[in-house]
């Protein structure tokens, strides 16, 4: 009906991008609105919503909404020798869109469209700038969903959710992206199209599909994504517990898992983070709480009675001070916005939070968290936790203001304790927001040279020359020594 | 032809009319950064970058480009501002294209004042940063926000307008979004019934195009046991002023607006743009004088929803569903629509749009002056439209109501909706 | 446990062709492995088990009826669903990579393998993944393991996801029930089986759902007449293995494949008669260089390749 929007073209004139021969050949391939080459548009892909700043920015930014169209930019980015980073919604924590260098910016933000759903076998093809919350959304007229449900999922794409291996609140059961992705169709560095997986459940051939979800962009670009679809439970029970002390809530925690119930989600808030939440949306949240469980059990109704009534009497058990269990859909909502606001909350207590994302075993919850506090204290930052406690996965908010002098350099060297205090008990790098920039540093902390060298030589299987979003995830000098060739055809 | 008078209280004669008058004196102090723009220097600095702001922006769902983002935008005005960057067309094409519906706001964690920044940096940009007054703002422009301050103007302006119509001189791609106006207005009366006070602010363009809307509140308000006084010539509220950056032209329509109204009674709006306008005029002069009469401003529907069991019985129920659709400056700034719902619920069954409140691409003078993203906004909305059904949309506010309907929309207030279901004159 | 990671890395060595040998109960996936060639197994043994984590560390050799009896005792289980336990190992299971007739319920066998350490074609201890329940840190090489045949390193140990024992657990078996209204209508079914007649639905969860779920498979299937609660499965045909789309199984007909029982709303259909092994997926160069770059001289279980002719 109404046409469609086009943004003016650069007027041929003294920026330097638009004089490049890439630029040329882009603007061939796509629309010539579609390629952007302004300064400040190229300056605004520079960032996503990590902050990192690497120096580097787009040398040209494409809008492709196609397939062929993505194929087309990653053709001309190589042959212009140039390297390409994809980019979502650039809702991205670890810095995994950032351009270094000055490469090709390929965003699928134009490719919205959800292509086929297929209620009956569960599937759905979804170009990859569709938003994750609006894919669940569209999905409501058969009782479906898409498990995996970030924090930003009302702002994240799905191509990013693959990129990541995103997890979120339910993922705890559910299970993270890669669960949850049954076939992809790529284009791969050298700018060719395949597909990745397959429908059917045994494709023949490795699990490149699987190889393929969480590598942050550096094996290729999603174009076109089949998510398997989950059903709405009939049942759903959300729970509030409050205790008086952390160490009860963490056994809590154990005590719910040990007796075979593995609920939806299970997420914990912190004393302080409890109160601001509590401040801010007034959700019922008790102020004086040291910390909160939220859990939420779903499935068909009796299994959770039986379990909500069961995680009702561990918490009291663990010394549980009250049990508040939502009567309705209304004071569900209500519990969830207060988790979910989290982050609007502590914006109230200062303006800038750094947020990390480390997964230790559920075991160790309490000694990690009494270090992150101490860690925080150390460095005389505010720290806030509010975290999915059923797998592990700690999320330290330390707030701060940044235009106090000197204190980024806290809040960094309070992070690296973090990150090492996690790796000692035995946890990872990161649960959900991806190496990217941020923790290649800290690759090697958790990987030793032979490991990361096995990582390489997936990347180099995939891209030989590293022309998809380099200098990601691996350190530099990952790679150990040159591979003998096998000559072709010598295993098959 | 604006024809016989209507039954409008006296109005103090206004002072100083065109003037640039100096800011008040109550004003508050704006802590402006070194930088070229009229913003907030930690207002700026609050945005975290996260991005969740985005799938709220109607430019950046139809376009992709961050640069038409909120965040976009503001990360814009910080290259702007502290960076040193150029005002550039580039710049202004952010700034320009930004429809200010403020459906960032209640999706932005930090709690950033979107709207305020923008209107900082329309300011800016239209008393001489970058390219010299005239290039942002230009004379037509400004003409055209002076005309909707001068009431008679615009009366004998839009009925001159409706004989152009129907004479066929409108040019098609000008007509193709203005409403087919009337030839003749209702005459407005003030309540001579016995009732609780209240004024209903009438302003410019809804007196002027969509009068029917005005006499249906007031027949439905007096039903809920109003007595409703009308103000005499209170002229625009001045939003179009404050979100064109013309603040001082904002501030001098607000100063007559107040003065129009006296007294203590509540001031009910039936257009959610101005309502906001209203709102806002306590931050916008800064006195104590505007801040008290910015406590006294409500959505109509804000106050019969507090009345609801005052409300007309239906005695002839809507026959399809209505979809309420939200007016951004009902839902995002003054977030009153739920009031919408109580006061419609008993007379239609309601259905909802799926898309969260996004904006429709109306956005005051936006879809005039950038009629290309103003439809690509509205494709989105008229598919969600689609979706739910329904073939009424009840619309509480006229930019919205005549931006849709000039879809072929049937977009109607929700004030006419009631009086018709209750068979009240409207 | 027997063995060490580093002894086993010893017996595998940098060089010459080694096979690396299970409970040889899947060992013709993928094709005959090469005669002649010198034959290693991984360590056996439970490492470490929490049952507060839902993980295990467990070494490959470990058969899996080994470690269900050991989950068994804290009321847990291990998605590892092979068709003879006492034999298979869970480092077998993981590099065939075929999920057990409870996939639909329980996942499929890929979803399940957390972190593993494996002996590169160097012969070195590589890790790959994490023993965290969740985790993005690096590429995902694990999910490149499982159904690798051992062609890209030989698992060594493994840390697999867990999850609790069902409560209740019941096969019903129901002449003339629609299969895909049950698929529709079920949610607590861990396997759906169908030959074309007759249906056999396994209900796990807690009692009351079973019995909840047990209603509705008797009102699919016309009345209790027609609905019969069973052991366990059928017998499995073990002629071919065929994986098509879910809703593709539809078109099969009774006597199709000289006899089926297909997984329903899963898609893999077991065949009385042979059928040709599934079609690759991805192109043959990439997976090529894949395996050049793991194993460059083809030295990992020679013969057996994920690439089919």
């Amino acid at each position: 009906m109404a046409q469609r929007y086009r943004e003016p073209v650069t007027p041929p004139g003294p920026s330097t991008a638009a004089a490049d021969p890439l630029v040329a050949d882009l603007r061939r391939a796509l629309a010539p609105d579609r390629v952007r080459t302004e300064d400040l548009e190229l300056a605004l892909y520079g960032r996503d919503a990590s902050g990192i700043d690497a120096g580097g920015r787009a040398a040209v930014v494409c809008l492709p909404e196609t397939t062929e169209e993505v194929a087309a930019c990653v053709r001309a980015a190589r042959a212009h020798g140039r390297p390409f980073v994809a980019r979502g919604a650039g809702t991205g924590l670890a810095g995994g869109a950032v351009p270094v260098g000055e490469p090709v910016v390929i965003v699928t933000t134009r490719m919205t469209r959800i292509l086929e759903v297929d209620p009956d076998e569960r599937v759905a093809w979804v170009q990859p700038g569709v938003l994750n919350l609006d894919l669940t959304r569209h999905l409501a007229t058969w009782d479906l969903h898409f498990a995996p449900d970030p924090s930003s999922q009302q702002a994240c794409t799905i191509g990013g959710n693959v990129a990541n291996n995103s997890g979120g609140p339910h993922c705890l059961r559910d299970g993270v992206t890669s669960a949850h992705v049954v076939a992809l169709e790529v284009v791969l560095p050298d700018g060719s199209v395949t597909v990745l997986g397959a429908l059917d459940p045994e494709p023949g051939g490795y699990d490149l599909r699987g190889a393929f979800v969480g590598s942050e962009g550096c094996l290729g670009i999603a174009t076109r994504v089949a998510v398997r679809l989950t059903p709405n439970p009939p049942a759903v029970r959300t729970l509030l517990a409050d205790f008086a002390s952390v160490e009860d809530a963490a056994a809590t925690v154990s005590a719910v898992i040990a007796a075979g119930i593995v609920p939806a989600a299970l997420e914990m808030m912190d004393a302080r983070i409890t109160a601001a939440v509590e401040d801010y949306v007034g959700a019922g949240y008790p102020r004086d709480a040291a910390a909160v469980l939220l859990v939420e059990l779903d499935g068909l109704p009796a299994g959770v009675e039986a379990h909500a009534a069961e995680v009702v009497r561990l918490a009291t058990a663990h010394g549980a001070r009250a049990v508040r269990v939502a009567a309705d859909d209304a004071e569900r909502a209500l519990l969830w916005k207060g988790r979910k606001s989290a982050f609007g909350a502590v914006a109230r207590i200062l303006p800038d939070y750094y947020l990390h994302d480390t997964v230790v075993p559920r075991t160790r919850l309490v000694e990690v968290l009494r270090r992150v506090y101490q860690i925080a204290e150390r460095h005389d930052l505010v720290v806030v936790n509010v975290f999915h406690a059923g797998d592990g996965n700690l999320h330290p908010l330390l707030l701060f203001d940044r235009r106090v002098p000197g204190v980024m350099d806290r809040v960094h060297a309070a992070g690296e304790e973090i990150v090492a205090a996690s790796l000692e008990a035995g946890g990872v790098l990161s649960g959900e927001h991806g190496i990217g920039l941020e923790k290649k540093a800290y690759m090697d902390r958790l990987f030793g040279p032979d490991d990361l060298d096995a990582q390489a030589r997936l990347r180099e299987a995939f891209d030989p020359d590293g022309a998809a979003n380099p200098d990601k995830v691996l350190p530099a000098g990952a790679r150990c020594g040159d591979l003998q060739r096998a000559p072709e055809g010598a295993w098959i | 032809m604006s024809g016989r008078a209507d039954e409008r209280e006296a109005v103090p004669p206004e002072t100083a009319a065109g003037a640039e008058p100096a800011p008040a004196p109550g004003r508050a102090p704006l802590a402006v950064a070194p930088g070229p723009l009229r913003v907030d220097d930690a207002e700026l600095a609050a945005c975290v970058s996260c991005g969740l702001c985005l799938p709220h922006c109607p430019t950046w769902r139809v376009t992709g480009a961050e640069l038409l983002s909120p965040r976009g935008r503001i990360a814009a005005m910080r290259a702007v501002q502290w960076g040193g960057a150029e005002l550039d067309g580039t710049f202004v094409r952010a700034m320009d294209t930004c429809v200010q519906c403020r459906g960032c706001e209640p999706a932005c964690p930090s709690g950033v004042p979107f709207g305020r920044l923008m209107e900082g940096t329309r300011e800016a940009l239209a008393f001489g940063a970058g390219r010299g007054r005239g290039a942002y703002q230009p004379w037509w422009r400004r003409l055209g926000y002076e005309v909707l301050g001068r009431h008679r103007l615009l009366l004998a302006g839009s009925t001159a307008l409706a004989v152009a119509q129907r004479l066929r001189l409108v040019p098609e791609r000008v007509d193709r979004s203005l409403p087919r106006l009337s030839l003749r207005r209702p005459r407005l009366r003030r309540s001579n019934v016995t009732g609780e006070p209240v004024w209903l602010f009438t302003g410019c363009v809804m007196d002027a195009w969509q009068r029917d809307v005005h006499v249906a509140t007031i027949a439905v308000l007096e039903a809920a046991g109003a007595r409703v006084r009308l103000p005499g010539d209170p002229g625009c509220c001045g939003a179009l002023h404050a979100h064109a950056g013309l603040r001082a032209g904002a501030e001098r329509l607000a100063r007559r607006v107040i003065a129009a109204l006296p007294g203590d009674d509540p001031v009910l709006v039936s257009s959610a743009g101005c309502g906001a306008a209203l709102k806002d005029y306590g931050h916008l002069l800064g006195t104590p004088e505007a801040e008290r009469f910015a406590r006294r401003v409500l959505d109509v529907h804000e106050w019969l929803a507090a009345r609801a069991d005052r409300l007309p019985p239906p005695v002839r129920p809507l026959a399809g569903p209505v979809a309420v659709q939200d007016p951004c400056h009902l839902r995002h700034v003054q977030r009153a629509h739920p009031s919408v719902r109580a006061v419609l619920a008993p007379y239609a069954t309601l259905v909802e749009l799926d898309d969260e409140g996004l904006c429709c691409g109306a956005g005051g003078t936006y879809s005039a002056l950038q009629p290309d993203l103003a439809a690509g906004i509205r494709a989105r909305k008229l598919e969600a439209i689609g979706r739910t059904g329904a073939a009424v949309v009840a619309s509480a506010n006229p930019g919205c109501a005549l931006h849709l309907a000039a879809a072929g929309v049937d977009a109607r207030h929700p004030m006419t909706l009631v009086a018709e279901a209750a068979g009240l004159p409207g | 446990m027997t063995g060490t990671l580093d002894g086993f890395a010893a017996e595998v060595g940098p060089a010459e062709p080694v096979t690396v040998v299970g409970g040889r109960t899947q060992w013709s996936v993928g094709g005959a492995p090469a005669e002649d060639v010198r034959e290693v197994r991984a360590p056996a043994g439970i490492v470490a088990h929490e049952p507060a984590e839902l993980t295990v560390r467990v070494r490959a050799g470990t058969t899996v009826a080994e470690l269900d009896a050991a989950l068994a005792e804290h009321g847990q289980m291990v998605p590892l669903d092979p068709p003879d336990p006492e034999r298979a190992t869970v480092g077998g299971v993981l590099a065939v990579g075929r999920s057990g007739i409870r996939r639909l319920g329980r996942g499929p066998v890929r979803d399940c393998l957390l972190e593993a350490r494996y002996v590169s074609a160097e012969g070195r201890v590589v890790k790959a993944g994490g023993p965290t329940v969740k985790n993005v840190s690096g590429f995902d090489l694990c999910r490149l393991l499982v159904g690798s045949l051992g062609t890209l390193g030989l698992l060594a140990e493994v840390v697999v996801r867990v999850s609790p024992r069902p409560a209740a657990s019941r096969w019903l078996q129901a002449a003339g029930a629609d299969p895909f209204a049950l698929r529709r209508r079920l949610l607590g079914a861990s396997s759906i089986l169908w030959d074309g007649a007759t249906t056999w639905v396994l209900l796990e969860g807690h009692p009351a759902d079973v019995d909840a779920e047990s209603a509705v498979v008797t009102s699919v299937a016309g009345g209790a007449a027609a609905v019969a609660e069973v052991a366990g499965p059928p017998p499995l045909p073990a002629g071919g293995r065929l994986s098509a789309r879910p809703s593709a199984l539809r078109d099969l007909r009774t006597g199709d494949h000289a006899g089926f029982v297909a997984e329903v709303g899963v898609g893999v259909v077991h065949t009385t008669a042979p059928v040709p092994p599934p079609p690759l997926a991805g192109p043959r160069e990439l997976h090529r260089r894949i395996k050049a770059v793991f194993d460059p001289t083809g030295r990992l279980n020679p013969g057996r390749s994920v690439v089919t002719a």
